[in-house]
């Protein structure tokens, strides 16, 4: 893939029509649907031990919708909550507000899960699997190349993240390594990432949401 | 990324989109600065020791090293460490070879070098443990300016840490300033 | 169009279409260097305290600035060094009759735009004078990365052994599963000092645990302690300079060496770089480590290479970044450790920036695994590269620190490793290693050659072996135990190496009897032909032996 002058221009103008909540964009075949995500009101901490937590960014299903290598964020969260249901186990979705590090994201979701097992998921698709008691950038498994990140990864990470939750020692989902992702790709992840952190306010709590 | 069909968009109104992200990316960020307390290590000549007299210690100078349980070099040996007659503690620097090593980086020129060896020889009186608490407590967002106080305290009185308890004082005036301290 | 051009065609399929380019944006920071948006240098000093820095008064300082003008900069020396004409500044660091000791004397003086000033007027043969003349430690050296994607025991242990049998003096690991890092820091102890001894070891991951490794003597020196240009980005990276600076200490005090981590374009990357040029934030993070007292950084891009290689003039910047770090009079390791480009012709000519000049590691991160094995996410070049590595070398007579190695002498040291790990291994009842895992990784060119491990039980067997509190002297006696005599001697000796403390100090290596090498008694002495480091003499006789050359004798 070729980041061309086309390019940056293409999610220059993307940001600026998803900054538009007004403007129209069905003649996009390729933009995945903004997520349907409701606010129902600042997180808590969780007292069930049959949850996992998962947290994602502001831009998340809002003013992006798809990961670097195009998986629409409904998928994402689809599967990731397939994955924890496969194991019996039940889920919160929250929006931390006040950082778009995937490391900090997912330690607050682990932090307020009642398991103490979150997930973090950034909208390029870089995540983590976390726990309370671990320093912020520690984790339990990093997804850290988001261009090898795809569906069946995240069913697998909420497959695990439920394991851990449950006391279990699951194998890690197998890690992936791509010596020329970064050529072809951290150009354009600095431009996803610079989006990612426009909606960011370290002043604006943690809220729950809910799948409308 | 998908291909753009917004090709009708103006080069005017890119010029906007940029403007705007500017605007954002600037928001929050600017806020009362800091006032620092300690000056930067200037001139150097306080020590004894002499680089190209005295170091390499372990060769030159054998007779000033012992370990944090006054240990020789030569008196650390595979025999002893198979006999178990030497303990991971019997391993461990002392102050004092810090400080000869801050007089060595002095004497080289490197005043910031053995600033932060001085620092270091304090630390080697704190416990493993309590460094890693210390430094956790230093991170963004995890202490109140009180808490952090009252670390620089602790440095003082319990590790003889002058240095250290200086260094925390000044982390909690910037926090406080900068809005990196424990949020209620 | 209607009709391709053949050429245009053959063109499109080359490597170098495959990488990412972008052009300029200057608001956001995608620029490498000397962006209109850089302040001006200036400096204001009363009463021995920076009052003003680079067009910012005191009150508006942020974290870094603060940290920069309490810490870094020499007052004594600023007023006369700003005061000082850029160019002719510039001039100076490719006067071969102008010492480095005088320029140094200086440097502690500059603002970070003073610096952004005096390098751009350099080119890139200019920065690589400036850097064969300014770097701390005489004769260069390089660093290997030692990893592999399943983070097998066996074939770690293998990897660092080779690695250092040709010639690395410090190799490092990380991990693709977290949890794995004590184990993968392990082999590296066994499997470097097996190979070469006196060459030090670290394990890359987060920086408490990096600590708790370094503590118990597991590994001899950290330098994934990362820095970063801006406000925003350090606190995202979890950390500000005092508690990085207090890490450093906590470093010096168990006698452990390090160094910083920061590179060009970590700001862009992670959303906040206030729309500075990449350089201008590097060389912020330059000062913040000067001002720490830590001894060195690696930098020159590092993980964010794709976004310099990808705007004009980045991989000058890049250079220039490293320029930056010797000027601060600090060891540099200097790059060239992370893929970004897939074309070998880019991958080369950026390569040579560092090793013509030397620096104090050339790569601060060689592959020693393919690099489909290489957690970093893959170096610029990988052990498929060796040989050619070796030719440049001959064909230059310039040191690269690498040298030529037997296939059998390989053989024996990747056995010895494995074997002396499994002996460890049962020792510290970890569990075990097969004869299958020795012979594989013995013969192996990456991890698809491996068994897998059983992962949650070696998991397992890592947090029981962390819990009980196993320390590097447990694996001397191990070693003894077990007939691995020498390599247990040479673990003993690193240990050692943390009392004396002299490891501390600039650019510091061990060679192969523990002897130190530095700054201190080694610097550099470069003042123009005839001076400084030269490939001759006995070492330029091994080097030129290639296995391949074909003697006289033998047509």
């Amino acid at each position: 893939m070729k980041i061309s002058e086309d390019m940056v221009k293409g999610i220059i103008l993307e940001v600026l029509q998803q900054m538009k909540p007004s403007s129209p964009g069905p003649d996009r075949p390729t933009q995945a649907a903004p997520l349907q995500l409701r606010e129902i009101g600042p997180a808590v901490v969780g007292k069930d031990k049959n949850e996992v937590v998962i947290g994602i960014p502001p831009a998340f299903g809002n003013t992006m919708t798809q990961t670097i290598i195009h998986i629409p964020h409904q998928e994402v969260l689809r599967e990731v909550l397939a994955g924890i249901e496969e194991e019996g186990l039940k889920a919160r979705i929250v929006r931390v507000n006040k950082t778009a590090d995937v490391g900090f994201i997912g330690h607050e979701a682990a932090k307020l899960s009642g398991s103490g097992i979150g997930i973090g998921i950034i909208s390029r698709g870089t995540s983590v699997i976390h726990q309370r008691d671990l320093a912020p950038l520690q984790n339990l498994e990093l997804f850290s190349q988001s261009p090898l990140v795809e569906l069946s990864t995240f069913r697998a990470m909420g497959k695990n993240a439920a394991k851990y939750a449950k006391g279990e020692n699951p194998t890690p989902v197998p890690v992936r390594n791509d010596p020329m992702a970064r050529p072809k790709y951290q150009g354009l992840a600095a431009l996803l990432h610079n989006k990612e952190t426009l909606l960011v306010n370290r002043d604006q709590p943690t809220v729950e949401l809910a799948m409308a | 990324m998908a291909p753009s069909t917004q090709s009708n968009m103006s080069p005017d109104a890119i010029a906007d989109m940029v403007k705007q992200v500017l605007s954002n990316m600037a928001q929050g960020q600017s806020a009362p600065a800091a006032a620092s307390t300690e000056a930067a290590p200037s001139a150097p000549a306080s020590g004894h020791l002499d680089a190209a007299r005295d170091y390499p210690l372990a060769s030159k100078r054998p007779d000033l090293v012992q370990s944090a349980s006054g240990l020789q070099l030569n008196d650390i040996t595979l025999e002893k460490v198979i006999a178990g007659e030497i303990e991971f503690k019997d391993i461990k620097i002392r102050p004092e070879t810090l400080e000869y090593q801050a007089q060595i980086a002095e004497s080289a020129g490197r005043p910031h070098l053995a600033a932060n060896m001085r620092r270091a020889a304090e630390m080697t009186r704190i416990p493993d443990e309590r460094v890693l608490e210390i430094y956790n407590s230093l991170r963004p967002y995890r202490c109140s300016k009180q808490e952090l106080l009252e670390i620089a305290t602790e440095l003082e009185s319990q590790y003889q840490a002058k240095i250290c308890a200086a260094l925390v004082r000044e982390a909690a005036d910037v926090y406080e300033k900068r809005g990196r301290l424990k949020q209620p | 169009m209607a009709k391709r051009q053949k050429r245009f065609e053959v063109l499109g399929e080359r490597a170098v279409n495959q990488d990412g380019f972008i052009k300029e944006w200057m608001e956001v920071g995608l620029i490498a260097m000397d962006s209109p948006q850089d302040p001006r240098p200036s400096i204001r000093i009363e009463n021995g305290k920076v009052m003003e820095m680079d067009g910012r008064e005191r009150a508006e300082f942020d974290m870094i600035d603060d940290w920069i003008a309490a810490h870094t900069i020499v007052t004594d020396v600023a007023e006369e060094v700003m005061a000082m004409d850029s160019l002719t500044i510039a001039r100076m660091l490719v006067d071969i009759n102008v010492p480095r000791e005088e320029i140094v004397r200086l440097s502690v003086g500059m603002t970070p735009a003073k610096y952004v000033d005096v390098l751009k007027q350099l080119n890139v043969v200019e920065l690589m004078m400036a850097m064969q003349k300014l770097r701390s430690r005489r004769a260069p050296a390089n660093q290997a990365h030692v990893t592999n994607v399943k983070d097998s025991a066996p074939l770690l242990a293998a990897d660092a052994a080779e690695a250092t049998l040709r010639g690395f003096a410090e190799i490092e690991t990380t991990v693709g599963v977290g949890r794995y890092a004590p184990m993968n820091a392990l082999c590296l102890l066994i499997g470097g000092q097996t190979g070469r001894p006196g060459v030090l070891a670290q394990c890359a991951v987060e920086e408490a645990l990096e600590l708790t490794m370094g503590m118990r003597g597991l590994t001899h020196y950290a330098e994934t302690v990362s820095v970063y240009g801006t406000e925003q980005v350090f606190v995202d990276g979890d950390d500000t300079p005092w508690s990085k600076a207090f890490l450093a200490s906590a470093y010096a005090s168990r006698g452990l060496k390090m160094r910083y981590t920061s590179g060009t374009g970590s700001e862009v990357q992670m959303g906040y770089a206030e729309g500075k040029s990449m350089l201008y934030l590097e060389i912020r993070c330059i000062m913040v480590t000067k001002g720490a007292g830590v001894q060195g950084l690696q930098n020159g891009s590092i993980s964010c290479i794709g976004v310099p290689g990808a705007v004009p003039a980045g991989i000058r910047a890049v250079l220039a970044e490293n320029v930056a770090t010797v000027l601060n009079d600090l060891e540099v390791a200097s790059g060239n450790d992370q893929t970004f480009t897939h074309s070998p012709i880019r991958n080369t000519a950026r390569m040579l920036m560092q090793f013509l000049p030397g620096t104090d590691f050339i790569f601060s991160g060689y592959s020693a695994s393919p690099n489909y094995d290489n957690m970093f996410a893959g170096s610029t070049h990988d052990v498929d590269d060796y040989d050619d590595m070796l030719v440049l070398q001959r064909d230059l007579q310039a040191d690269m620190a690498l040298k030529p190695v037997s296939e059998e002498e390989v053989i024996a040291v990747r056995n010895k490793a494995v074997r002396a790990l499994q002996a460890v291994f049962e020792e510290l009842r970890l569990p075990a290693i097969t004869e299958a895992e020795i012979e594989a990784a013995t013969y192996a060119h990456g991890s698809k050659e491996m068994p897998d491990r059983n992962v949650p039980e070696d998991l397992r067997a890592i947090d029981e072996m962390m819990s009980r509190g196993v320390t590097g002297l447990d694996v001397v006696q191990a070693l003894a135990k077990r007939g691995f005599r020498d390599v247990a001697e040479s673990v003993l000796n690193m240990l050692k190496g943390k009392v004396s403390g002299d490891y501390l100090h600039t650019s510091a290596i061990f060679d192969d009897q523990f002897n130190v090498i530095s700054a201190v008694n080694d610097p550099n002495n470069y003042t123009g032909p005839g001076t400084g480091y030269r490939l001759e003499g006995e070492r330029w006789e091994m080097l030129k032996d290639i296995p391949s050359a074909i003697s006289p004798e033998d047509v």
